[in-house]
């Protein structure tokens, strides 16, 4: 029961960052792979004060989110001005970059991490506290994007999207918006990195490298890019599977390679059968129906 | 008549390549002036100029008295610029109607922090818009293609809804990157007749367009160019007169 609660929270942590990451590559149009950094600023920030100051953790997690925030305003600033391919480089060169300022610093723990993270939550009701709150956390999460995304904003987003030269000819400002929905879902990535400090007690920086990157990717494509629902599916689904076959009491040296196949297996299969993701729906205007604005169906599309 | 738009010595150059050399100009409100020219003459250029797609090298441009040429393209939307694309650039996941909503100079729904304070405000501005948006596609015979895809529609129907979307823009100043181009039969005759009611509204209109029947039918006067230079301006007949202008032009 014990492991179970524990996958679960790893899934929910998991869902909060598909889905902060879909608000900005699958909504916003935004190609960056720096969301684990992101992870990483919430998760060491909070550690960091959670360690030296003794501050209530909720407000260890907000100051993660708000580092993350920061941050985020930064990169976007400098590289959003350039067109996507840039912001693909500059987000790279930043996820490397910054990743190597945390494994190279003594007060980050360096390469071998960060422990002595305080528990905050002890006992046997450790683990369902934290699925509660982590839980709750996805939710709120999924519903804040889902609410985002909806009515006129969303519509903007949309059009932004689709002809980003008309939109501003239009009288609207993109780059504004872009940078408000790439703070946003990095700040939701930075209260992930929180909640993730405080649970597992222990950071490294390999648990925010650029593999992270492609594994939330791999999370959002695969269940459908730009839909309210899709990240939580990818995610649930890319946990839970490769953990599914520990129960096949396989030994050791199969069950290692056999996740890594399974997971890959799973992308290669949704890349071929479903493009467009498990809740994507296929074919045309399948990113504009997730984006749920309004419903095309009677249109005889 | 009020004068609207005023560009003084306008520059522009691509590296070698000149799309503006000195270009001086003014349209009035209640105008539409014809811009004509062969290929590569400038017209595009002209209205990304003035629209904000680029900036001037050199030259002043002045709306309403309100020098602009600083500006960034989304606020001279606001200030009153309302433009059209030679290729649409719909959006083309979106219903005809959305399309439109995306075009006010103003929308409280379209920032996360009224969308957080003001359900109100916004609830009433759709309703407003919407209503908006429907007597315009009403004037263009549109309005069952309301809640249609774009793409869905005939190419001539899309151009119509190219031109309803820069009208929820009530500016002053309309740009129409050749309006005509591939239109024929009810829309062209809804076009014709939307751009000239825009003009007695009292907009000041600007024309691209390689049809010289829609140039002598609507225009009450026309600027000739080339190579980025206004060579002559006058009326329609003037100009279609001028034998240098002809040579250029048709090569004949």
């Amino acid at each position: 029961m014990e492991y179970f609660m524990s996958v679960s929270v790893m899934i929910a942590i998991f869902v909060i960052l598909a889905a902060s990451y879909n608000l900005v590559i699958g909504y916003g149009g935004l190609a960056t792979v720096a969301h684990p950094i992101f992870f990483a600023l919430g998760a060491y920030t909070a550690a960091l004060l959670a360690i030296h100051t003794g501050l209530p953790a909720v407000l260890c997690v907000l100051a993660g989110a708000a580092v993350a925030t920061v941050a985020s305003v930064l990169l976007a600033a400098s590289s959003l001005r350039v067109s996507g391919d840039y912001l693909l480089i500059a987000s790279l060169g930043f996820q490397l970059g910054l990743l190597q300022v945390i494994r190279n610093f003594e007060w980050t723990g360096g390469p071998g991490g960060l422990t002595d993270i305080p528990a905050t939550i002890t006992g046997a009701a450790r683990t369902p506290a934290y699925l509660a709150i982590c839980g709750a956390a996805a939710v709120a999460t999924v519903v804040f994007i889902a609410w985002i995304v909806r009515g006129p904003y969303g519509r903007a987003i949309t059009a932004m999207r689709d002809e980003e030269l008309a939109f501003t000819a239009l009288g609207r400002n993109a780059m504004s918006m872009k940078v408000a929905l790439f703070a946003i879902g990095c700040g939701i990535a930075g209260i992930a990195g929180g909640l993730y400090a405080f649970y597992f007690q222990y950071l490294s920086p390999e648990q925010f490298d650029v593999l992270q990157s492609a594994a939330i990717l791999t999370m959002v494509v695969l269940g459908g890019m730009g839909t309210t629902w899709g990240p939580v599916v990818g995610a649930a689904l890319l946990l839970a599977v490769p953990q599914a076959i520990t129960f096949l009491d396989l030994p050791p040296s199969i069950m290692a390679p056999m996740q890594g196949i399974i997971f890959t297996g799973l992308v290669l299969v949704f890349l071929f059968v479903r493009p467009a993701g498990l809740i994507g729906a296929s074919g045309r205007g399948a990113m504009p129906a997730a984006l749920g604005v309004h419903d095309h169906s009677g249109d005889g599309a | 008549m009020t004068e609207i738009l005023r560009l003084t010595g306008v520059c522009k150059a691509f590296g070698g390549i000149v799309v503006a050399d000195n270009v001086t100009l003014s349209i009035d409100a209640g105008e539409i002036v014809g811009l004509i020219g062969p290929n590569g003459a400038g017209k595009t250029s002209l209205f990304n100029l003035i629209s904000g797609v680029v900036k001037p090298d050199a030259g002043r441009i002045v709306l309403h008295g309100e020098p602009i040429d600083r500006m960034p393209l989304y606020r001279r939307a606001r200030a009153g610029i309302a433009r059209t694309w030679q290729n649409m650039l719909l959006f083309t996941s979106m219903s005809v109607m959305e399309n439109l909503l995306i075009a006010p100079r103003d929308y409280p729904g379209e920032s996360v922090l009224r969308l957080a304070f003001g359900r109100g405000d916004i609830r009433r501005s759709e309703a407003e818009m919407r209503a908006r948006g429907l007597a315009i596609l009403a004037r263009m015979d549109l309005t069952q293609a309301a809640d249609s895809l774009v793409t869905d529609l005939p190419f001539g129907h899309q151009k119509l809804v190219g031109l309803a979307r820069t009208l929820m823009n009530d500016g002053a100043l309309l740009l129409l990157d050749e309006p005509m181009a591939g239109v024929e039969g009810a829309a062209y005759e809804t076009m014709q007749r939307v751009v000239r009611e825009e003009a007695a509204s009292g907009r000041a209109v600007c024309v691209v367009e390689h049809n010289v029947s829609f140039i002598k039918d609507l225009c009450t006067r026309a600027v000739f160019m080339a190579q980025g230079r206004i060579l002559q301006t006058g009326s329609v007949h003037e100009l279609l007169a001028s034998k240098v202008l002809t040579e250029l032009y048709f090569g004949v």
